[in-house]
C-alpha cells in the first residue's frame, strides 16, 4: 500500500509530534531540561537517518524508537538501565480469580492524585509500554517496534502494567467501594 | 488471542487487547458475545476501560512548556534542502484518499492537544471521526428504528427512544456500542444534508464529571442535551443549528406520553 505521505517532508511529519515526543521524553528522564535535549538529539538523528526510512510504514512508531535509542544511551538512560531488570514472564498463566466479583474489579477511578501516583510508582518499563498504548496511542505492533521486542512481550507487559497499577490503587485507596 | 478463557472468563490479556482495539472482528465479537452474558467480565472491561482513560489523563500532567516546544520547531523549521520520503507512483484515485487522511491526522492532531482542556470533547472527536475514517459499517445497520432501538437493548444499563419522525433530510444509519468517557454509551449515526452526524447517549445519573462542552472546534459542532434519564451529545461538521434540530427531536422522543 502507497504511504499517504507521499513525498511529505520531514519537518511535516515531524512537527505534529514534538508535544508528544516531549511529553514521552519527560516520562523517560523524568527532568525537563533532559527531556528537550533527547526530543532535540532525536530529531537531528532522525532526519539524518530519514532517508532510510520506509514510506509506508509507521512515522511516529519510527521516530518514538529513534527517541527511545537517544534516551537509552544517555546519561540519564544508563543510569536507569542499572535499575532491576524486567522479567517478561510471559509463560507464567495469566493469574485471574475462578469467580471474579464486581467488587473484585470495580476501583475508584475519580481520585486522580492516586492515579497519578500510581502511575508514577510503576516499573519505568510497564510504565513505557503503557503510555505508548495509552497516551500515544500506537498499535501492538508498532509498539513492539518502538520497543524492539516482540509483541507477545508487549501483549503481557502491557497486561501486567494495568494488573499492577489495578492493585496499587487498590492498595491506595482501601478496598471499600 | 484464541486459547480458550479461563474459567470460562475471559483473560486479562484478552481484555486489554479488546480495549485496545487489537482483536479481528471475529475475536471481538466473540468477546461482546460472552460479555452480553457474563456481568462480571462486562464490569472487568469497564473498569479496565477506566483505568485506560485515567492514566492517559495522568500521563498527560507533564506537557511541553511553550517555549521549549518554541525552540524545538526553530530547529525543525530551517531544513534546507528539504529531505523527501521516496516517491512511489500511483493512479490519482489515491491521491483523494492521501489526502483526505491527511486532512483527518492533522485535525486529530490538533485536538490531541486540546484533549487536557476538554478531554470528553476530544474523545468525542476521535469517536466520530474514526467512524468516519475507518469505513467500517455500524453493528447494527438500518434506517428502521424499529430494528435499531432493540438492538441496543440487554447490551446497555439504559433505554432509549427514537422519535417517530426525523427531521427534514435527516436519515438514520445505524448504530454501534462505544464507551465514551468511561461510560458505555449508544452511538447512533445520522446524516443531514449528507453531511455525518454521530450522537452519543450515555446514563445521566452514572455521568461521574460533566464537561463544560465547546459549541464549535476545528469546524466539528457539538451539541449536548440532558433529559431526565439521559445525556445526549452530537457531533458533526454540518451547521450547527441542523444539529440542534435533530438533538431536540431526540430530546423530545425521550419525553414520555
Ligand atoms: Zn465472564
Amino acid at each position: 500500500m502507497p504511504s499517504p505521505f507521499h513525498s511529505a517532508s520531514f519537518e511535516q511529519l515531524a512537527l505534529p509530534l514534538l508535544p508528544s515526543l516531549y511529553s514521552h521524553a519527560f516520562w523517560l528522564s523524568r527532568n525537563h531540561a533532559d527531556a528537550e535535549d533527547l526530543v532535540q538529539e532525536a530529531i537531528s538523528k532522525a532526519l539524518r537517518a530519514f532517508d532510510s526510512f520506509q514510506s509506508g510504514t509507521n512515522f511516529k512508531a519510527w521516530i518514538f524508537r529513534i527517541l527511545r535509542n537517544t534516551f537509552l544511551t544517555s546519561r540519564t538512560g544508563i543510569a536507569a538501565s542499572r535499575t532491576v531488570f524486567l522479567e517478561d514472564r510471559s509463560d507464567l498463566p495469566d493469574t485471574i480469580d475462578a469467580n471474579p466479583t464486581p467488587e473484585e474489579h470495580l476501583i475508584r477511578l475519580d481520585n486522580q492524585a492516586a492515579i497519578n501516583r500510581a502511575l508514577d510508582d510503576l516499573h519505568p518499563d510497564l510504565r513505557e509500554v503503557l503510555l505508548l498504548c495509552d497516551v500515544e496511542e500506537l498499535k501492538y505492533k508498532d509498539i513492539a517496534l518502538v520497543l524492539d521486542v516482540p509483541i507477545g512481550t508487549v501483549m503481557s507487559r502491557i497486561s501486567r502494567a494495568r494488573r499492577t497499577l489495578h492493585q496499587q490503587l487498590k492498595l491506595q485507596l482501601g478496598e471499600s467501594l | 488471542m484464541t486459547q480458550p478463557q479461563v474459567n470460562g472468563h475471559l483473560r486479562q490479556d484478552q481484555i486489554s487487547a479488546f480495549i485496545d482495539g487489537e482483536l479481528s472482528h471475529s475475536e471481538a465479537t466473540e468477546i461482546q458475545q460472552h460479555l452480553a452474558d457474563c456481568h462480571s467480565c462486562a464490569l472487568r472491561v469497564l473498569s479496565a476501560t477506566q483505568l485506560k482513560t485515567a492514566t492517559a489523563r495522568a500521563a498527560q500532567r507533564f506537557s511541553a512548556p511553550p517555549e521549549a516546544l518554541a525552540r524545538l520547531t526553530a530547529q525543525l523549521r530551517p531544513q534546507e534542502p528539504k529531505k523527501t520520503a521516496r516517491i512511489y507512483s500511483f493512479r490519482s484515485v489515491a491521491w483523494a484518499a492521501m489526502a483526505a487522511a491527511l486532512v483527518l491526522a492533522a485535525s486529530l492532531i490538533g485536538w490531541r492537544q486540546t484533549r487536557q482542556a476538554n478531554t470528553l470533547s476530544a474523545e468525542l472527536l476521535d469517536h466520530h471521526l474514526a467512524t468516519l475514517s475507518s469505513g467500517a459499517s455500524p453493528e447494527v445497520i438500518s434506517t428502521d428504528r424499529h430494528t435499531v432501538k432493540p438492538w441496543f437493548q440487554g447490551k446497555l444499563p439504559f433505554s432509549f427512544n427514537l422519535p417517530d419522525a426525523l427531521p427534514a433530510d435527516t436519515t438514520l444509519k445505524g448504530g454501534d456500542l462505544a464507551y465514551l468517557n468511561g461510560q458505555p454509551a449508544a452511538l447512533l449515526l445520522f446524516t443531514i444534508h449528507k453531511h455525518e452526524v454521530s450522537v452519543f447517549l450515555t446514563q445521566r445519573s452514572a455521568s461521574p464529571m460533566v464537561t463544560v462542552l465547546p459549541g464549535t472546534q476545528s469546524g466539528f459542532a457539538i451539541r449536548h442535551a440532558t433529559t431526565h434519564e439521559l445525556r445526549i451529545i452530537a457531533v458533526s461538521d454540518v451547521n450547527p443549528a441542523d444539529l440542534e434540530v435533530l438533538v431536540s427531536a431526540l430530546v423530545e422522543a425521550q419525553t414520555p406520553r
